[in-house]
């Protein structure tokens, strides 16, 4: 499925009068290509290297990239040999020409030098996402990492070394708008529709396609070890072996398993947030003892799975798209509204009181007393740990707790934190008041 | 496409002929040849071009034509230099011919030699940008630094070869073509000390991380110095995209982010964001505020208060590198600090920095307790 429009086609026209072509070199096959792919924008590093044949004197190399998103701005081209002898002094983009560019090299070596050349691209993509399996007492989760890197830049990666970027890059413009400009580093003539060429159907055709492909295309490759490192502020996971990916095709690789991460299913109550739903999270923590801990756990999405003990057969809990957890930080992954686990909370009693007035007969202050019930009702065969967050809507106020009110926290300045650790099929009760001062009783 | 200067040259008789045909000027003579051209590119606002010809003048009256059709050039700015007799040589008129993108100059001359002029004018079209590479070592404690002038001429003029002035570096010696887009080395450092900086404004970033759907980090960016220390200093950095990649051990190197810089003057420091850190956390709350010292007019509404307020940030490193994080407060109008438990700086009246120092995996909590005074509401 090699793909006929994608090419680099390198000439060699050296040391001689401008213009006059007096040799032509085909481009010599890629030694080796790397790709880097980041997941936080459409972007790719791609490194190649070539063995290029030079002349003694003044080298014009010619590359061109039509048909493919190329950064033509991020072109670079480095000698990995005879460093200080062979000089790239400049690169034009010739005039009355698209996706062409000449480098000029200057060599006082002659003969075989391998050369890397190295670009940005678009199209190229991969994103993690996770598989979770909860023990039958859901104490723990088996959880399965997997990467799925996807191809849709025009050009078919053979034998490529593939290494993932987990990381926000500060990027000024999308790599797929400069690769579709008609001038490289644009015109400081305004033609703003001239100034872009017409790629932008083809790429979206391509990624169109992808989507619908992908169902059919994607296969479980032979698991391999990914290799993983931080490097800056990212994280850099490098794929063992090289990897094949052909235009609209794309991958899927098993990233890490962590057998029996343990867990702690809590169930959260917070009516500003979620209204009256009692939401499900599971907590857990990228740390050694979990079984993680080695390197953040990138965002995605993660599909979880009950384990039912018998005869291998699961029930479906849910999914939760969660955020960037770095190493040594629990995450709460958000399961959705639950039925089994309910709060209610009930305005049971309210009074005002402690009045005062100004001279002129106005009220100045008062407090206000607001008594809550909070029934929990935990239907589920499991322990649950239940949180209600209660905001208050005020700075000043003071608190009675009575019941089974479980952990007390004051969050903030208005808002309080029950923590309740429920058995299963259990139901618990507290009551709290309020007093909350107003005008003059705040001051 | 090609575009060229016409210049004709025309002996005293012939004036007379073509004022009697307006209509059909004759343009001969001989087509000077173009000598030194400089293109100067030092002002961002307008390029100028200096070009050097050699006229064959007559004694007596000489008219010679310069047309530009096709080319981007501002009549207004068109500059005729005599430069091998400027005594003797005198420019009487210059005329602007209907409907066409030329002009002509009626030159007197005491005797019939060569003459070198110099024509300069602004031409449009025809700029530089300046892109930035920079390659930071392992340990993120410096640069590499390549500094690329883009020549971009889309004028409607070729430049065979020409003299380049940026502005930037020593000038250079290119061929710059209508429609051609050349690149070109003008600045390479081996290595530039940075500093690498993590900073939270707490007016911009989100104050409780975990309530915020997408995934939330800390900029970073790289701090350097345009100083002879740093092995710059030589003249301002000029504004320009940097992209930012990392060396790694036998690896090549991967992308880190880019930015923009503005034009950055010998001594003056700039940064460069490269991208954020999810690693760090900042979590801040407000545990405490309360008013006091209210004063009310006569109809009993609230005029003027002071107000106590406490701040509760959490700042947790989990990176296993050690970061100093710049954390920015801002305190608005009249205050007073209580407690602050880290040392801060002001930056103006109303916005604090703090420098805090983690170490790999560490946990630290800034409290702040001030009053604001006299608030208005």
């Amino acid at each position: 499925m090699k793909r006929p429009y994608w090419f680099i086609v390198l000439v060699l026209f050296w040391s001689c009068p401008a213009g006059a072509k007096i040799d032509l070199v085909s481009l010599p096959d890629r030694d080796s290509v790397q790709l880097t792919i980041y997941n936080s924008a459409d972007l790719t590093l791609v490194r190649e290297s070539r063995e290029l044949t030079l002349q003694k004197g003044v080298n014009r190399m010619q590359f061109s990239w039509a048909n493919t998103l190329i950064d033509p701005t991020s072109l670079e081209m480095l000698p990995r040999s005879g460093a200080g002898k062979i000089d790239v002094f400049d690169l034009s983009y010739p005039p009355r020409t698209e996706n062409l560019g000449v480098w000029q090299i200057e060599s006082s070596l002659g003969g075989k030098v391998p050369m890397q050349i190295s670009y940005l691209t678009s199209g190229l993509s991969w994103r993690p996402f996770y598989i979770g399996t909860l023990s039958p007492n859901e104490q723990t989760l088996d959880l399965q990492g997997y990467v799925r890197v996807s191809n849709a830049s025009g050009e078919d990666y053979e034998n490529a070394q593939v290494r993932l970027i987990v990381g926000e890059v500060n990027l000024l413009d999308e790599i797929a708008t400069l690769a579709r400009r008609r001038h490289p580093y644009g015109s400081p003539v305004a033609r703003p529709e001239a100034d872009q060429i017409a790629y932008g159907q083809r790429a979206k055709a391509a990624f169109e396609t992808v989507e619908a492909e992908m169902v059919r295309t994607t296969a479980m490759a032979a698991p391999k070890k990914i290799e993983k490192k931080g490097v800056s502020e990212y994280f850099l996971y490098t794929i063992e072996g090289t990897e094949t990916i052909a235009h609209r095709w794309s991958k899927r690789l098993p990233s890490f398993r962590a057998g029996a991460v343990p867990v702690v299913n809590r169930y959260k109550y917070e009516e500003e947030r979620f209204g009256d739903a009692v939401v499900r999270f599971l907590r857990i923590e990228n740390d050694r003892k979990s079984g993680l801990g080695q390197t953040p756990v990138p965002a995605g999405e993660l599909q979880v799975f009950r384990s039912l003990g018998e005869d291998r057969r699961l029930a479906f809990v849910g999914r939760s798209r969660f955020k960037y957890i770095p190493v040594g930080k629990e995450a709460d992954l958000n399961l959705g509204p639950v039925e089994n686990v309910r709060v209610e909370a009930v305005l049971m009693h309210q009074a005002t009181g402690n009045y005062t007035f100004f001279k002129d007969g106005n009220i100045s202050g008062w407090d206000e007393e607001l008594g809550y019930r909070i029934q929990v009702k935990n239907r589920r065969p499991v322990a649950a740990a239940v949180e209600i967050v209660r905001n208050v809507g005020s700075p000043n106020w003071e608190i009675k707790l009575s019941g089974e009110y479980g952990e007390y926290t004051r969050v903030d300045a208005d808002s309080v934190k029950f923590l309740l650790n429920t058995a299963p099929r259990s139901e618990a009760e507290f009551t709290y008041t309020l007093t909350i001062h107003h005008g003059k009783r705040a001051e | 496409m090609k575009f060229r200067f016409i210049f004709t040259v025309c002996a005293g008789i012939l004036v007379v002929l073509l004022a009697s045909s307006a209509a059909a000027r004759v343009k001969m003579v001989s087509l000077p040849e173009r000598g030194d051209v400089v293109i100067r590119l030092d002002n961002p606002a307008a390029t100028l071009i200096e070009e050097e010809r050699i006229l064959a003048l007559q004694k007596g009256l000489n008219r010679v034509d310069f047309s530009w059709k096709g080319v981007r050039i501002d009549p207004d700015s068109i500059r005729l230099t005599l430069l091998s007799h400027p005594d003797r040589v005198r420019l009487l008129n210059v005329s602007y011919p209907p409907d066409e993108a030329a002009l002509v100059w009626e030159i007197s001359s005491d005797g019939a030699w060569e003459e070198k002029i110099r024509v300069s004018y602004l031409l449009a079209g025809i700029d530089r940008l300046f892109a930035y590479k920079a390659l930071a070592d392992e340990s993120e404690t410096g640069v590499m630094l390549r500094g690329r002038m883009v020549l971009r001429n889309f004028s409607g003029e070729d430049f065979e070869t020409a003299r380049v002035i940026s502005g930037v570096g020593a000038e250079m010696t290119v061929r710059s073509l209508h429609e051609e887009t050349k690149r070109v080395l003008i600045l390479g450092k081996n290595r530039i000390p940075i500093i690498k900086v993590w900073t939270f404004d707490a007016a911009v970033q989100p104050w409780d991380p975990d309530r915020v759907s997408g995934n939330v980090g800390i900029p970073v960016s790289y701090r350097f110095s345009n100083t002879a220390e740093a092995g710059l200093g030589t003249g301002e950095l000029p504004a320009g995209k940097v992209r930012v990649f990392q060396q790694e051990a036998e690896q090549g190197s991967i992308f880190l982010g880019e930015d923009r810089i503005d034009g950055v003057p010998p001594g003056e420091k700039a940064e460069i964001r490269i991208g954020d850190s999810r690693d760090l956390l900042v979590t801040q709350h407000k545990t405490a505020e309360k008013r006091f010292n209210v004063k009310r007019n006569d109809k009993n509404r609230v005029v003027l208060y002071d107000q106590e307020e406490e701040i509760r940030a959490e700042i947790e490193n989990f990176k296993k590198t050690p970061a100093r994080l710049t954390l920015v407060e801002h305190i608005a109008g009249h205050w007073e600090m209580k407690a602050a438990s880290f040392d801060y700086e002001l930056r103006d009246a109303q916005t604090l920095v703090f420098e805090i120092d983690l170490d790999p995996g560490e946990k630290k909590t800034l409290n702040l307790h001030y009053v604001r005074r006299n608030i208005r509401p």
